[in-house]
């Protein structure tokens, strides 16, 4: 985190138009390197229900939408009921919703596995929500944030990453949603199409994986 | 690239239409009052721009906390619950105490702690502040808005015929800006500087003063970013307090300076106004020499911003009726401060910055050509010593230097003479490039040969960068030479115990330094600085199961742990 101090003065009006541009292209990249086309391997982890899922279980799945989530981040909380009408639509036309705590169990008293069930229960999720205790799947997807959504899609069997980033580009306001990216996503692969917004930023609370 | 042309234009466009101007109503944070303070530090989010909302931090949900108010005297009792996502401290701006209360970047407080420091307030009535300090973090975590402000009253100040009426004649000011990315989050790396204002966290910010002598308690909490203050219509104010108490005399200007951390209290008369008219407070931030913290001639990048080298609205203000019983006139004199003078000072000590030039981009910012190291004590200071440090700057840039446990008398500046508006006690100054100034300070009340107290640059970046050095204060009653090694033996009970657990010490005259309480997996669960035992540890909060206490012992500075069960 040290950074390097070094000042520059700007003395060209060039430079500066140069700048600016160079800077507007900078923040409509993103930092981490492009996830899109990464191969997932399967995965077996424990459910709510006590019983142990893998993606395999879902011989007909098409692909899946994939939420890292927790229980206690207040920006993650909000799109509880988003999630439960993403898998009532997705799940039916073969894309089901998984969602994964990908949270270090050890520091946060909060991520539970019986504070999930307890969330699980209290908030009706319809999906299930995965226990990744040993932050194995989070580290595969590269999971930042929570909520970090994905959509993963199977090609030559093999189940590959379309989409990362946000769920959508209003967290508090649902309403005033004008890109509802996973659900665009999943649309685009259902048509054969390749996903036209397949990277965004996912913002909530950082998810800090054990060394 | 015609893509590129049409973002940039679009950027521009966007620039100027910020011209059109409305405003929001000025946030007045919240008080807390009393001698036990809970701060619940919690992950949040907030709506400051159109879409959606940006991630933050803060104390009880909000971006920028409650007011704390304290009165001299009283022995304040903080609980400060972590429930953030990551480990964070909470010092106490400007404060006088102990090391072990300090909050600095060794009381690091794990997520889902409580921490819980208590000392006399012993400070005079000012502003203060308290945010998060942890090493290489600050930055993040200041930005993410965890942060409020400390009011002490005392007798003196009381007694004056000031308006101290929160919210209504006595307005709180927390000065900072921010840069937002494209998705709304808070940008926090490789950038000093914010292009947006946020005035106690409300962009373009108005608020309804009365018309009649108005008090701004003005604190700058930016990273970077220092603040040519002043009033649109150039209108004189009065300065009558600094970092650290009234001045003896209110000061006139129609500008006045602000260096990160540093805070003022002024007066402005709006006795004269017309109700209805409206008057902006501003930085006039234009034309500065470089070195001035925000005067880079950049709109973008790490040292550019949309805020840099212009002059900006920080309070639009509507003048309405004024209250009942207005304050009507300036007091004449304000305190009866006895300050130390060079002459006092006993020990002479010098700080120099280094590092930062150009061509030398793999050096930052340091003290004495070193950065901070978590244990290095770079200075050891005998208790009730006088000192006069000297703080040299012949470097590329200004500097915010800030001392921790002390409050400062400024006694020299090699510009000339000391400003009369910083003649008052001070924890922050500015210190120009290519200056130095002197300070004359006494520490006293409070030793500790273990844990150390602060010294550094308060912009985040330079601070986070390692522009910081570590003291000791040592002597008085702490001393480690008597040491007793059989002496550190302890029993708890009730055991297994339900509301409260005790502390049984085989010899009567030993004292914890520090409790630490964790779960059997290692979760810290409690951080109890030099905790008062005779009542007991309240443990009535703790869910049931084994744990872990930890006691370090104040003379040797031995920890010996104990385990116990919660019912
Ligand atoms: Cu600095």
């Amino acid at each position: 985190m040290k950074k390097w101090l070094l000042r520059y003065a700007f003395h060209s009006v060039a430079i500066l138009i140069v700048l600016i541009i160079l800077i507007v292209l900078q923040s409509f990249r993103y930092e981490n390197k492009s996830v899109i086309g990464t191969t997932i391997s399967d995965f077996s982890l424990r459910n709510i229900d006590g019983k142990n899922l893998a993606l395999k279980d879902y011989a007909d799945a098409k692909g899946f939408i994939v939420i890292f989530t927790c229980n206690h981040c207040p920006f993650a909380k909000l799109y509880t009921k988003r999630l439960n009408e993403l898998n009532t639509k997705y799940k039916a036309l073969g894309v089901p919703l998984l969602a994964i705590n990908s949270m270090d169990t050890l520091v946060y008293e909060d991520e539970s596995y019986e504070k999930m069930q307890q969330r699980a229960k209290s908030q009706k999720f319809n999906f299930p929500y995965l226990y990744d205790n040993m932050q194995i799947v989070g580290k595969e997807f590269g999971a930042d944030h929570t909520p970090h959504a994905y959509v993963i899609w199977k090609k030559n069997k093999q189940w590959t990453i379309e989409y990362s980033g946000a769920i959508d580009d209003n967290g508090a306001e649902p309403t005033k949603v004008t890109n509802a990216f996973v659900a665009n996503a999943a649309d685009e692969l259902l048509g054969g199409k390749t996903v036209s917004m397949a990277e965004t930023k996912s913002i909530g609370c950082a998810i800090f994986y054990r060394k | 690239m015609k893509k590129l042309i049409l973002l940039a234009v679009s950027a521009v466009v966007l620039t100027c239409n910020l011209s059109a101007q409305t405003y929001n109503t000025l946030w007045i944070p919240d008080t807390m009052s009393g001698t036990t303070f809970n701060l619940n530090l919690v992950d949040t989010f907030a709506q400051f721009r159109t879409g959606n909302q940006t991630i933050t931090a803060g104390v009880d949900n909000k971006f920028w906390g409650p007011t704390l108010f304290f009165n001299k005297g009283d022995t304040v009792h903080m609980n400060v619950h972590n429930g953030l996502n990551d480990s964070t401290t909470v010092h106490w701006h400007g404060m006088h105490l102990p090391a072990v209360m300090d909050g600095g970047p060794h009381q690091v407080i794990p997520p889902g702690t409580t921490w819980q420091p208590y000392w006399k307030v012993t400070n005079n009535a000012a502003t203060y502040w308290y945010h998060p300090h942890l090493h290489e973090m600050t930055q993040e975590q200041l930005t993410k808005g965890i942060g409020g402000f400390i009011i002490v009253n005392d007798d003196e100040e009381s007694a004056l015929a000031l308006p101290r009426t929160y919210g209504v004649d006595d307005i709180p000011l927390m000065l900072t800006s921010r840069r937002y990315d494209n998705s709304n989050a808070f940008v926090f790396t490789n950038t000093a500087y914010g292009d947006y204002m946020l005035t106690n966290g409300t962009p373009d910010a108005e608020v309804d003063l009365p018309k009649q002598y108005v008090r701004l308690r003005i604190l700058n909490a930016e990273m970077e970013r220092a603040y040519n203050i002043g009033f649109s219509d150039n209108r004189t104010f009065y300065i009558i307090g600094n970092d650290g108490g009234l001045l003896n005399a209110p000061v006139s200007v129609t500008r006045v300076i602000l260096a990160v951390g540093e805070r003022v209290e002024i007066l402005v008369n709006l006795g004269n106004d017309n109700i209805g008219s409206t008057l902006d407070l501003k930085a006039y931030n234009n034309g500065q020499a470089f070195g001035f913290p925000g005067g880079e001639p950049g709109t973008s990048g790490e040292f550019g911003s949309l805020l840099n080298n212009i002059d900006f609205n920080l309070l639009h203000i509507n003048v309405i009726a004024a209250t009942n019983s207005p304050v009507i006139a300036v007091p004449s004199t304000l305190a009866n401060n006895t300050y130390w003078t060079a002459n006092n000072a006993t020990v002479n000590r010098t700080v120099t910055v280094t590092g930062g030039n150009p061509g030398q981009p793999q050096n930052p910012f340091g003290f004495d050509n070193s950065h901070f190291e978590f244990n290095t004590i770079n200075h050891t200071v005998n208790l009730n010593d006088i000192e006069k440090w000297t703080i040299t700057n012949s470097n590329v840039f200004g500097h915010a230097f800030h001392i921790h446990d002390v409050q400062f008398k400024i006694v020299s500046r090699s510009t000339g003479s000391v400003g009369t508006h910083e003649s008052g006690w001070k924890d922050v100054l500015y210190l120009p490039k290519n200056t130095s100034a002197t300070f004359v300070a006494k520490f006293e009340d409070y030793s500790d040969s273990v844990h150390p107290f602060m010294y550094h640059c308060h912009f985040a970046n330079h601070e986070d960068g390692g522009m910081m050095g570590q003291f000791v204060v040592t002597g008085g009653t702490t001393g480690v030479n008597e040491v007793d090694i059989a002496s550190k033996d302890f029993t708890l009970y009730p055991n297994p115990a339900n509301d409260r657990l005790y502390i049984s010490f085989s010899d009567p005259s030993m004292q914890a330094y520090y409790v630490r309480i964790t779960t059997v997996t290692g979760r810290t669960v409690y951080m109890l600085p030099r905790p008062q035992l005779q009542g007991g540890i309240d443990i009535s909060n703790l869910t049931a199961g084994v744990y872990m206490l930890q006691l370090t012992d104040e003379k040797t500075k031995i920890t010996t742990t104990r385990k116990f069960v919660k019912e």
